[in-house]
């Protein structure tokens, strides 16, 4: 009977949006959600783990508990309070660079993780709260694909058996149903049914995802959890498996949370998108709003640094520069703001936006020691032109570029006339108490260190609320 | 570009083969290009194009079961590779070619510099960063251990990385993978090498670490004037990047053009597809159209053009006729070249011929059966537009 009602769902690929989805992908469950209402729900989300020093890592009980064992020990805090709802029916989109925590996500929405705080509603059941065979249960509604098609395939098992797998382990169907299931569900990926003998090896790294696709869909689920399903396979095959996966959503009325790094990919699957970077949600908008009207500096930065198959477009990228600070210690306030291009002056100064990007440059190029110590007139020179901010600012600013100045133990700063050789290493060149004096002073006295952003603003690009945690919109 | 003046490197129908159990695969068939002083030039392909080989053979890094089995490869007027005739009737390498000893101390690393995808592979993990670059420099060129030192602590400040004297001193897992990556174009660059072979080296990257490194290199190379021969498979990165592209498809070059025509003038239908093919970053594309079925195994290429069994174009005399990367235009007075019958340089009938019609593709057998395929082209499988069946 399963599979009368995957084979009936056949049905004219060009109608519009029915009440007929809500019918097709849910027959396993109880409650309905009707297309376009919120699936599912992320509330104060946080996943930490605990800091891997090795000592205590052969001790710990149970991998997937987070055990409050080590009282006061480091976190590293891979998902720090993260909200969105994923709506029926809909694609959501989540991008970020590697170490942002997006897998993480994906993994503790699925209880693959075990969350430290926080909610995941699904159907309005909070799946924090469910253990043992209420879980069990519901993890045939959620489902996953994950990147590697190659591993997640048991090679000794045929792609029969590998398929059927979730249906037995859910009681579904007898021998013969899901055999019937399986063989339809392989033409409903792409593969031939008579494959269903065959062993993983013999398919390729695109074929192999779509074996992935079916043993996913076979239990009839409402909500898949996509981690990076085409990273690993060529451009000429992701479209082949993109395409796929759009029609199985519309024909089965599936809910996608599709994570992934590439954000061409994300472009073409999204509805909505979000953005992260180190373990926030930095911006939530529909997807057009998103890489249109970015309005997150991260945002922005990432999307100006994708090189764009055009010759043409050879607009300046914009670099974004610095590392990602680790999770462990997140910047306090806006997490970007350690390398955000547009940190927000601090209100107790009276600046000029000139006197406060100079400052603000200079301040960086410390930090991070990005330039070779020069006497002081020199480093006026580069980094302010020569005129150093008015008030407070300057007097700060003067006693950090004395402390690297090169020509600080002379005492007098108009003379720089020393070698390179000489200068290197210099020990009178105490970068450290020139940084803590300009971030003190500066970096963390600005909103973006002291409040966490969050704002909604209006779209310019459809109807949705555009979600974006930067002060810049305050 | 100039096009008369002698390239820095010239390579001439280049061969690579492996012998394997199963039989001999031609991962490089038969490839013709040249690298000019101070070009970017892109070698294009997806996995299995041959692409990677074809960049280890420049340097006669083939490791068994491989070998370079035909062609000539000139660097600066010598022989890298290069075969003759010998007594016997056989081939065999010629006098000129440049001993495995020369290859060693004057050729990599001095002359020819390679960066590779995974920077802990060329990186010892057991000693620092700085102590490993200082060795390389004091190696290669004639510089006292000090002097070395300073040099390497220099070089790490050149390509971006913060405080170097500092982290001169810590370990290569101590280092981001862009600041590895970074150590590493350190080292390419280290002697000053007229030619840098960079094998994927942003891919493993994140998209602003590449942004990073991309412009690193659009810097330096403008300052040392560096030519590079830039491996990948991203179209967005060869825009970006390249000054001249070449196109590999299942071990042979199909295309060859600047970089501006390869996208606005593009000659050969596998360059299109792949194009087409892919989501963009700066517009919504609606509907992807992604190439039928897979590149097949290089170990039993298609008969005629080996892109036949996929190309939208292909017609009945694809089937027989082999394309040579003939020129079919003439782009900024360099040639463009393109290895596809349709063009009217090739002559052997293709206007008249019947249009190969594509096959369902579903069976996870070779692709070599689907030379035969004349069937519907709106083939009935549900749920797969361009399922990648046949391989
Ligand atoms: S809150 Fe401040 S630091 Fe954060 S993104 Fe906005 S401007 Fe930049
Ligand atoms: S030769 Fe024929 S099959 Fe090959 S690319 Fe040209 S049109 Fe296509």
């Amino acid at each position: 009977m399963e599979v009368r009602a995957v084979s009936d769902t056949v049905q004219d690929p060009s109608r519009g949006q029915s009440e007929d989805d809500d019918l097709l992908g849910s027959e396993m469950s109880g409650e309905e959600i009707a297309h376009g209402d919120a699936l599912l729900e992320v509330d104060g989300l946080k996943k930490y783990f605990d800091q891997d020093s090795g000592l205590l890592s052969g001790v710990s009980f149970d991998p997937d508990s987070f055990p409050p064992v080590s009282v006061g020990q480091d976190h590293v805090k891979a998902v720090d309070d993260v909200n969105f709802e994923i709506r029926r029916g809909e694609t959501l989109g989540l991008v970020g660079e590697s170490g942002c925590g997006k897998s993480t996500l994906g993994r503790t929405i699925l209880r693959l993780l075990e969350p430290t705080d926080g909610s995941i509603y699904f159907k309005g059941e909070d799946l924090a709260d469910l253990s043992g065979e209420q879980l069990r249960q519901k993890r045939s509604e959620i489902q996953m694909i994950f990147q590697d098609p190659q591993s997640s395939l048991d090679p000794r098992m045929k792609i029969g058996q590998i398929i059927e797998e979730p249906m037995r382990a859910h009681g579904m169907l007898d021998d013969e149903g899901r055999e019937a299931r399986a063989k339809e569900l392989l033409e409903k990926v792409g593969l031939d049914p008579h494959h269903y003998n065959r062993h993983p090896h013999a398919f390729s790294g695109g074929q192999r995802q779509r074996v992935n696709l079916a043993r996913a869909l076979s239990v009839n689920p409402d909500f898949v959890v996509c981690d990076e399903p085409v990273s690993a396979l060529d451009v000429s095959i992701q479209a082949q498996v993109l395409n796929t996966m759009e029609e199985l959503q519309e024909e089965f009325g599936l809910t996608y949370l599709f994570i992934a790094h590439d954000l061409s990919v994300i472009r073409h699957i999204s509805d909505r998108v979000a953005v992260m970077y180190l373990g926030n949600v930095v911006e939530l908008a529909e997807k057009e709003e998103l890489f249109e009207n970015p309005q997150h500096p991260y945002t922005e930065a990432l999307l100006d640094s994708i090189p764009v198959p055009d010759p043409r477009e050879s607009d300046a990228r914009g670099v974004l520069e610095g590392e990602v600070p680790s999770p462990v210690n997140p910047p306090s306030g806006c997490r970007f703001r350690t390398r955000c291009p547009r940190l927000i002056a601090p209100d107790e100064y009276e600046w000029t936006d000139e006197e406060w990007y100079h400052t603000r440059a200079f301040m960086r190029a410390v930090k991070r020691r990005t330039f070779e110590p020069m006497a002081a007139a020199e480093i006026e020179a580069e980094f302010f032109g020569g005129d150093l901010p008015r008030g407070d600012p300057g007097e700060i600013v003067q006693r950090a570029i004395e402390l690297v100045a090169s020509d600080r133990s002379a005492g007098d700063g108009e003379s720089g006339g020393e070698s390179d050789a000489e200068v290197i290493g210099d020990p009178n060149v105490d970068w450290e108490r020139a940084t803590d004096l300009l971030l003190e002073s500066f970096a963390e006295r600005s909103i973006c260190a002291q409040e966490r952003p969050a704002y909604e603003i209006e779209s310019e690009h459809g109807t949705e609320t555009h979600f974006a945690a930067c002060h810049l919109h305050r | 570009m100039s096009s008369e003046s002698e390239p820095l490197l010239r390579v001439e129908n280049l061969k690579t083969q492996f012998f394997t159990e199963a039989g001999t695969v031609r991962a490089v068939d038969g490839i013709s290009f040249d690298v000019h002083e101070g070009e970017i030039v892109g070698l294009v392909g997806e996995s299995g194009a041959g692409k990677s080989v074809a960049s280890m053979s420049l340097l006669r890094l083939v490791e068994s079961p491989g070998e370079i089995v035909g062609g000539e490869i000139t660097y600066k007027g010598e022989t890298i590779f290069g075969l003759e005739e010998g007594p016997d009737g056989e081939l065999q390498e010629r006098e000129d070619m440049l001993s495995n000893q020369e290859m060693r101390d004057r050729i990599r690393g001095n002359e020819i510099a390679v960066i590779f995808q995974d920077p802990m592979e060329s990186l010892n993990p057991v000693f620092t960063v700085g102590g490993q670059l200082r060795e390389f420099i004091e190696l290669n060129r004639d510089l006292s251990s000090e002097q070395a030192r300073q040099e390497a602590v220099e070089m790490l400040r050149e390509v971006g990385i913060p405080d170097p004297e500092q982290r001169y001193d810590e370990y290569p897992h101590q280092f981001s993978g862009g600041m590895r990556q970074r150590v590493l174009i350190a080292m390419a660059l280290a002697c000053e090498p007229s030619l840098i072979i960079a094998d994927e080296p942003t891919t493993a990257l994140d998209v602003t670490v590449e942004g990073q490194i991309i412009d690193l290199v659009d810097d330096l190379q403008e300052k040392y004037g560096t030519s590079f021969i830039w491996v990948t498979h991203d179209m967005g990165v060869v825009a970006e990047i390249c000054d001249r592209v070449n196109v590999m498809y299942l071990g042979e070059i199909v295309e060859q053009s600047p970089v501006d025509e390869l996208f606005y003038d593009t000659k050969h239908p596998y360059t299109e597809a792949l194009l087409d093919s892919i989501p963009r970053p700066d517009k919504t594309v609606g509907e992807l159209d992604p190439i039928e079925g897979v590149m097949p195994e290089a170990i039993s290429p298609p008969s005629g053009c080996r892109f036949h069994p996929r190309c939208p174009d292909a017609r009945e005399v694809c089937q027989r006729v082999h394309p040579e990367n003939k020129q079919v235009d003439t782009a900024e007075g360099v040639p463009h070249r393109a290895a596809c019958v349709k063009h009217d340089a090739f002559d052997v009938g293709y206007d008249e011929s019947v249009p190969l019609a594509k096959s369902p593709q579903v069976t996870a057998d070779s692709s070599a059966n689907t030379e035969t395929s004349v069937t519907d082209p709106e083939r009935g499988t549900a749920g797969s537009s361009g399922g990648e069946g046949s391989e």
